[in-house]
């Protein structure tokens, strides 16, 4: 094993990828606009749902109901006529028709008295934001025009991780962060390892002195240098300009996207010996990518996946790394109780490694 | 690099065959290479010549049969930085440019610092590329790229060079200035393999190899596979050796 050679090769990726815009975009930049448009989608304003009220006579409960739903911010309200409400939630104007009636009081031990509520109604997500905001602040004004202390009784949540502003972006953008970096590096060790098969430059390679360890330790070099460069700069701009949640160590969080990113490499180097086109190549993400996607508990919880699943769950090295990289970013966990996460993770990029050194010797074959 | 006995066979290959499946590639290939000669092979495609040259070169490896190059057997780790090799494709990186190309495969071969620097100069100028060192190699000409190919393989002094068609698609010109160094590197005691479908380079080889389906019709110097055969031409000695006399009579096939 000589290192001068080793770093050779890593020099020469790194050479490559300085020269080739494309994949460096790929690889920084990407990212950033993906976990942008994320940042985007859970905390940007939501396409605003109006409520349109019908207040029939200027009840002061009525004037509070009203109150309290601006306060809420979740809905925009409207004050109309009857029958401007009618015509303007028919055209899709206004998402619902609260009709508050003239004499709209609090009185204890009568038979409760009915508020209409008018529902566009074709859209659920229209409808539940509409619903939630008038049963979070119906009964808080009720009760206050009743008793101005408010509920008497009041829940008071108290969070070991997260808080009050933890939102979806907070759970989501730390195993985005080990996706992107694993999708990213597996495509293109990949489609690099494939072009110096096609160009034939494997073939000098393979006459050289360089042995076949020192091939795929210098791929692992040179494209865990881009890997780290790729997780620190997706690290940093969560952090920093999503502000996302944030409290374990910043140094595990790239310990974890590195081992996971250096398994990727020689997935990459190992797959693409089955691969003849780039378009093979491609061809793998469905197979090697999606379903890891799907069952790595990304988006849904592994405990919530039916029990055949959650077992090829197990056997994906993604899951290992979004739970540790939550564990780290959510919880603060530190390495003591993600041992088991380090094991497989590098137990994976050490299979890989023996994989992509074998198929390697088949060249020669 | 280390110092060495002088060897005065080079390359000793006994009775190698390879088969990819059913298909014999090599069927029994004998031969022998003193120090310091052209080894012409020569053959149509397909018969072998590369597979053939892949296997002195440690790419492949024999089903059966065995090489010894300057006196180890190859495939050999030891062996690989005496030789130079030469593939039909550039295979060298497209993106990266001539210095860069050549500094990775230089430093693979243990050159460095003032001494790989210098090498390429050289090497680069003695071909003509000393001026497109800066150059990305997907701006170069088939010819371009072969002549940095030859770089590649000459850039570490090889005590043997293995050449497959390096002259292919060369004009005239480049053609002749490519044997003219081939002459030169053999008279300084290197050693080369060069496979060649163009008779008319045959001339230039002090052995010639005939290969046809995988065998070995014959291994001599033009001077000798003439007067073997009665033939003027080295096409038709190649004809008379390949067991068709009667293409020469219709003018020739190759």
């Amino acid at each position: 094993m000589s290192r001068r050679r080793v770093l050779a090769l890593a020099k020469r990726i790194v050479h490559q990828f300085r020269r080739d815009h494309r994949s460096l975009f790929l690889l920084i930049v990407v990212p950033i606009i993906v976990l942008s448009l994320l940042g985007w989608i859970y905390r940007g304003s939501a396409r605003s749902v109006t409520v349109a009220v019908v207040d029939q006579g200027s009840s002061p409960l009525a004037a509070q109901i009203v109150q309290g739903l601006q306060q809420d911010g979740t809905v925009k309200v409207r004050q109309m006529d009857a029958a401007a409400a009618t015509s303007a939630v028919d055209r899709g104007d206004v998402d619902a028709v609260l009709t508050l009636p003239a004499d709209l009081k609090v009185t204890l031990g009568a038979p409760p008295q009915q508020i209409q509520l008018t529902l566009e109604g074709s859209d659920p997500g229209t409808t539940g934001t509409v619903l939630a905001a008038l049963n979070r602040t119906l009964p808080q004004t009720i009760v206050k025009a009743v008793s101005p202390a408010g509920l008497p009784i009041q829940l008071a949540p108290v969070f070991l991780h997260g808080g009050p502003q933890f939102d979806q972006l907070d759970y989501f953008a730390p195993v985005f962060i080990g996706f992107f970096g694993f999708f990213f590096v597996f495509l293109l060790t990949s489609v690099s390892f494939l072009r110096e098969r096609m160009e034939g430059s494997i073939e000098r390679l393979i006459v050289s002195p360089l042995s076949r360890g020192e091939i795929v330790l210098g791929y692992v070099l040179g494209f865990a240098l881009f890997a780290t460069l790729q997780s620190v700069v997706m690290v940093l701009f969560a952090v920093y300009v999503l502000r996302i949640h944030y409290a374990g160590h910043i140094g595990l969080v790239f310990l974890f996207t590195i081992l996971l990113t250096l398994g990727a490499v020689n997935l990459g180097i190992f797959l693409s010996t089955f691969a003849r086109t780039e378009l093979q190549v491609v061809q793998f993400i469905p197979i090697v990518i999606v379903p890891q996607g799907l069952l790595s508990g990304i988006i849904w919880p592994i405990a919530a996946l039916p029990r055949p699943l959650q077992w090829l769950s197990d056997v994906m090295p993604l899951t290992y790394a979004n739970q540790a990289l939550r564990g780290v970013m959510i919880r603060g966990d530190g390495l003591a109780s993600l041992w088991v996460n380090v094991t497989v993770l590098v137990g994976f990029a050490v299979l890989m490694v023996v994989l992509g050194t074998s198929t390697l010797r088949r060249e020669t074959a | 690099m280390e110092t060495m006995e002088p060897v005065e066979t080079v390359i000793d290959a006994q009775d190698v065959t390879r088969r990819f499946g059913d298909i014999q590639a090599l069927d029994g290939i004998t031969l022998r290479v003193p120090r310091g000669v052209i080894y012409g092979l020569l053959g149509p495609s397909g018969s072998g010549k590369t597979t053939f040259i892949r296997i002195l070169a440690g790419a492949l490896r024999a089903s059966s049969g065995t090489v010894t190059l300057l006196g180890r057997p190859q495939p050999s780790r030891a062996n690989a930085a005496h030789i130079g090799y030469m593939t039909q494709t550039a295979a060298m990186y497209p993106d990266l440019s001539l210095r860069e190309n050549l500094e990775f495969f230089g430093a693979l071969y243990g050159l460095e610092g003032r001494r790989l620097s210098e090498r390429i100069e050289e090497i680069a100028g003695e071909v003509g590329l000393g001026d497109r060192l800066a150059g990305p190699l997907h701006t170069f000409s088939g010819g371009m790229r072969q002549r940095a190919s030859l770089c590649c393989a000459l850039l570490h002094e090889p005590d043997l060079l293995i050449l497959d068609e390096p002259t292919v698609g060369l004009d005239p010109v480049l053609r002749r200035a490519f044997w003219d160094r081939f002459r030169r590197l053999a008279d300084v005691g290197r050693t080369l393999v060069v496979s060649s479908h163009v008779m008319d380079e045959a001339e230039r080889c002090d052995v010639l190899g005939f290969v046809r389906d995988g065998r070995l019709l014959a291994s001599d110097s033009p001077a000798a596979l003439r007067q073997l055969t009665g033939q003027t031409s080295l096409e038709d000695a190649f004809l008379v050796l390949a067991g068709e006399p009667a293409a020469i009579a219709e003018g020739g096939v190759r």
